[in-house]
C-alpha cells in the first residue's frame, strides 16, 4: 500500500470513530437532543403477553393528551438491574421506568430517582394506593415509586388430590398439618406440601403469621427479627413440615419457586405457596391441570390471614427527566384508571390503586378471589431498605432454610446466624 | 500532523546508527497495536486498580465523586474467615483436581485418537467436539438434571439397584456437590486438551519412536521417555490455560442448586466475589478481589513457566 493511500484511510477511521462516539452520546440521551417532544420509558418484558398493543394504545392516548410522543423500550428482567446501574453511571437513564419494588429504595438512595409526593398529592390519589406497595416505594419518608401493579403469594392446592384424600383447604396451621398428613397417607409417592429451600418469599408468611418480623427500623438502625421466639416458631412450623413430617421432598431442599411450579404443574404436589401470576403458567406447562387447582389465603397460626409479600413494580421518575410534569402525566395515566385496570386484566396482576380492586374482589373465580383477599387484607412488604437487595444477593434467608432442611443446623442456630447477617447487611456494616 | 512526524522520522532515519534503527523500528511497527491494547486492556486494568482503593457503590457512580479508603477493601477481604476456611480451599482443591483430570483424560483420548485410522479418528473427534461445543450453561443443566434428587436418573438407578433406600440430595453436601462440578468441568474441558495434545503427538518424529522400539522400549517407556519430553511445551500451554479457566469457574457452580450462595460450604472464588461485590453493588470490593485474583494467577503462571524453562535449559 502506498503512503498516499494510507493517509485518507487514517482520516476515514478517525471520522468513523468520531461519528460513532457522537452517535453513542446522542443515543444515550435522545430526549435532550430532540427537545421536549419525547418521553423515554423502560418497561420490563414478559409481564403482559400483549404489551406491544397495549403501549400502542397508551402512546396514542398520551400523544392526544399531551402532544408528546412516547418512546417505550422493553427490557428483560434478567438484564434490567445491570442496565439501570450502567445507565445511572452514564447519566443516560430514561425519564420514567418500571422498577421492581425491591429496587426502588436502592435507586432512590443512589440519588437517581425523583420524589413523587407532590405530584401524587396533586393528583389526589394518595389515599387510594395499595399500602404494601407504598411502603415498598418509600425511602427516607418520601415516595419514590408509584404503585403500578403487583401480585401476591397464597396457598395453592391441587383440588383433585384434596378430594381423593378427603381433606379440606386449611384455615389454621393445625389444619394445614392435618391436611398434609391426610395427603401423605393417600399419596405416599407425592409431595404433600412443598417446602422449598431457595425461595425466601415463601418463608416470610410463616414468620409474620406467628407474629414475628423480618426486620424493623428504629431511627436509622435496622434490626432483623428472624431470631425472635415468634419468628422461630413460624420457621419451626414451616420447616418442620419437611424435616419432621416428611411431607416435602429431599429435592425441595434446593428448590426455587420455578421448581415448585414445575412439580405442581406435573401434578406431584398437594399444596404450595405460589404467586397469583402462576395459574396461567401452570396450565401452560400442563393442560391437564386446568380446573384442578385452587387457592386459599395463607392461614395465620390460629386462623385469619398470614401476611405475604406483594411482589410487583413501581413506576419511577428519574432525576434526569427534563420535563417532570410530563413524566408524571404519563405515570398517572399508567397507574390509575382505565389503563391500570386494563394492564391488570391482561397481565394477571392486581393494580396498585385500591378503588380498582373492588371489581376483582367481587370475583368468584377460585383462582382470583383468594389472591385478591390476600392482596388487600394480607399484603406486606419486605424491609424497604436500600440495602435489602444486598440481603437478597447474599441469599441470607435461603441459606437459613437450606441448612435447616438439609439437617446441618437447627432452627435456633440457623435463624440466629441469619438474623445477625441480615442486621449487618441492612445497616451496611458488612 | 501525522504527515509531519512521518516525514521527520524518515529524514532522520538514515542519520541514525544501524543499531538505533534496529531498536526503534520494531517499536514503531508495534506502536499501533500497543496503543490499541493500552486503550482496551491497560486502561481498564488501571481503572479496576483505582476502584479497588475506593468504597465504590451506586451512590459514587451517580455522583461521579471518588471515595478513597486506601487498602481497606484488601484488609477486609483478607480478614474474612470464610475466605480461608471455605472459598480458597474449594477454589484451589477444585482447580488442582480438575486440571489433573482434564489433562490426564485429554492426553489419554489424544493417544487413542493418534492410534486410530482416519475414519474412526473423525468419528471420535466429532463426538468429543460435541462435548466441547456445548455451552457451559446447557451442560450444567444436563448434569443437574441427571443428579436431581427426586426425578434424576442417577438416584433412580441407585435405588433400583438397591444401593440407596431413599432419594438423596447430592447438592447439599460439599463433597458430592464438587464431585458433580468436577464431572461437568472435566467433561467440558478435556476435548480442548485432547485436540491440542493430538496435534503435538502427530508432530513427534516417527524415527525416534521406531529407534526406541528397536532398542526394546515398551509402549509406556516410549510414551514417558520420548513423547512426553517432546510435548513439554504443549503440556505447558494446556496446563496453564486449564489452570486459569478452572480457577475462574463460575457458571458451573453458580447454576447448580444451592451454588449461588445459599449453600455457603460450596462457595468458590468466582461465586463468592460475585455475591459479595456485584450482588451488593460494592464495586470497589469486587475490584479488589479481581486484582488479587489476577496477581494470584500471575504468580501461578510465572512459577509454572519458570519450571518449564528451567527444565528446558537443563
Amino acid at each position: 500500500m502506498t503512503r498516499a493511500m494510507r493517509r485518507p484511510l487514517v482520516a476515514a477511521t478517525g471520522a468513523v470513530l468520531l461519528a460513532a462516539t457522537t452517535a453513542a452520546c446522542a443515543g444515550g440521551s435522545g430526549d435532550e437532543t430532540e427537545g421536549d417532544g419525547t418521553l423515554s420509558v423502560w418497561i420490563m418484558q414478559g409481564t403482559n403477553p400483549d404489551a406491544k398493543t397495549f403501549f400502542d394504545d397508551v402512546s396514542a392516548a398520551f400523544e392526544e393528551q399531551t402532544g408528546a410522543t412516547l418512546d417505550v423500550e422493553f427490557v428483560e428482567w434478567a438484564d434490567a438491574h445491570d442496565r439501570f446501574v450502567t445507565s445511572i453511571a452514564g447519566g443516560t437513564t430514561p425519564d420514567v421506568a418500571e422498577t421492581g419494588t425491591t429496587w426502588t429504595p436502592e435507586f432512590a438512595d443512589a440519588g437517581a430517582l425523583a420524589p413523587l409526593d407532590e405530584y401524587v398529592d396533586g393528583a389526589g390519589v394518595t389515599e387510594d394506593l395499595v399500602e404494601g406497595l407504598v411502603e415498598a416505594g418509600t425511602y427516607d419518608e418520601q415516595l419514590y415509586g408509584m404503585p403500578w401493579y403487583a401480585g401476591v403469594r397464597s396457598l395453592v392446592y391441587n383440588t383433585e388430590m384434596f378430594e381423593q384424600a378427603g381433606v379440606e383447604p386449611p384455615t389454621t396451621w393445625a389444619e394445614l398439618e392435618e391436611a398434609a398428613a391426610g395427603l401423605k397417607e393417600e399419596f405416599p409417592d407425592k409431595i404433600a406440601v412443598a417446602v422449598p429451600g431457595d425461595a425466601e418469599f415463601t418463608v416470610y408468611p410463616w414468620v409474620w403469621g406467628a407474629g414475628g418480623e423480618v426486620a424493623t427500623l428504629d431511627g436509622d438502625t435496622w434490626t432483623s427479627g428472624l431470631d425472635s421466639p415468634e419468628s422461630q416458631e413460624g420457621i419451626e412450623f414451616w420447616t418442620g413440615l419437611a424435616t419432621e413430617g416428611g411431607y416435602s421432598s429431599e429435592g425441595a431442599t434446593t428448590w426455587r419457586e420455578t421448581d415448585v411450579l414445575d412439580a405442581f404443574a406435573a401434578g406431584d404436589v398437594g399444596m404450595a405457596v405460589m404467586g397469583s401470576w402462576t395459574p396461567g403458567a401452570i396450565v401452560d406447562a400442563n393442560k391437564d391441570m386446568e380446573g384442578k387447582f385452587a387457592a386459599v389465603p395463607i392461614p395465620g397460626q390460629d386462623g385469619g390471614i398470614a401476611p405475604s409479600v406483594l411482589g410487583g413494580s413501581h413506576l419511577s421518575m428519574f432525576e434526569t427527566a427534563e420535563d417532570k410534569d410530563l413524566a408524571f402525566e404519563f405515570i398517572e395515566m399508567m397507574t390509575t384508571g382505565e389503563f391500570a385496570q386494563q394492564w391488570g386484566e391482561q397481565s394477571g396482576y392486581f393494580p396498585g390503586q385500591v378503588s380498582l380492586l373492588d371489581e376483582t374482589l367481587a370475583s368468584t373465580d377460585p383462582l382470583v378471589a383468594p389472591f385478591a383477599e390476600q392482596f388487600v387484607d394480607g399484603g406486606a412488604s419486605v424491609p424497604a431498605a436500600p440495602t435489602y437487595g444486598a440481603v437478597q444477593a447474599k441469599l441470607t434467608t435461603s441459606t437459613m432454610m437450606q441448612s435447616i432442611l438439609s439437617g446441618e443446623a437447627d432452627v435456633a442456630t440457623a435463624s440466629e446466624a441469619a438474623a445477625e447477617e441480615m442486621t449487618n447487611v441492612l445497616n451496611g456494616s458488612e | 500532523m501525522t504527515q509531519q512526524v512521518t516525514t521527520q522520522l524518515t529524514e532522520k532515519l538514515p542519520r541514525l546508527s544501524r543499531a538505533r534503527a534496529a531498536t526503534v523500528r520494531p517499536w514503531l511497527l508495534l506502536a499501533p497495536a500497543l496503543a490499541v491494547l493500552a486503550v482496551l486492556l491497560l486502561w481498564p486494568l488501571v481503572r479496576v486498580f483505582l476502584f479497588s482503593l475506593q468504597d465504590y457503590g451506586l451512590r459514587e457512580i451517580t455522583t461521579g465523586e471518588p471515595n478513597w479508603i486506601g487498602v481497606e477493601n484488601y484488609a477486609q477481604i483478607l480478614a474474612t474467615p470464610e475466605l480461608w476456611t471455605v472459598v480458597l480451599p474449594n477454589t484451589f482443591g477444585f482447580a488442582v483436581l480438575s486440571v489433573a483430570g482434564t489433562v490426564v483424560l485429554g492426553t489419554g483420548v489424544a493417544v487413542l485418537l493418534a492410534s486410530l485410522g482416519t475414519f474412526w479418528r473423525t468419528v471420535t473427534s466429532s463426538a468429543i467436539m460435541a462435548a466441547w461445543a456445548m455451552p457451559a450453561v446447557t451442560g450444567t443443566y444436563v448434569w443437574v438434571w441427571i443428579f436431581d434428587a427426586d426425578r434424576g436418573v442417577f438416584n433412580d438407578a441407585l435405588m433400583s439397584l438397591g444401593l440407596l433406600d431413599d432419594p438423596t440430595n447430592w447438592f447439599t453436601n460439599r463433597w458430592t456437590f464438587y464431585a458433580i462440578v468436577l464431572l461437568n468441568v472435566i467433561h467440558h474441558g478435556f476435548p480442548f486438551v485432547a485436540v491440542t495434545v493430538l496435534a503435538g503427538l502427530l508432530g513427534v518424529p516417527k524415527e525416534m519412536l521406531e529407534a526406541a522400539e528397536m532398542d526394546g522400549a515398551g509402549s509406556f517407556r516410549r510414551f514417558f521417555s520420548i513423547i512426553v519430553p517432546q510435548l513439554r511445551q504443549v503440556f505447558a500451554v494446556v496446563i496453564i490455560l486449564s489452570t486459569i479457566w478452572d480457577f475462574k469457574v463460575f457458571a458451573q457452580v453458580f447454576l447448580m442448586p444451592g451454588g449461588a450462595g445459599s449453600n455457603r460450604s460450596v462457595l468458590n472464588l468466582g461465586v463468592w466475589s460475585y455475591v459479595e461485590s456485584f450482588g451488593q453493588n460494592r464495586y470497589g470490593f469486587g475490584s479488589a478481589i479481581a486484582v488479587l485474583l489476577t496477581l494470584l494467577l500471575l504468580v501461578v503462571t510465572a512459577v509454572y513457566v519458570r519450571t518449564v524453562l528451567a527444565e528446558e535449559e537443563r
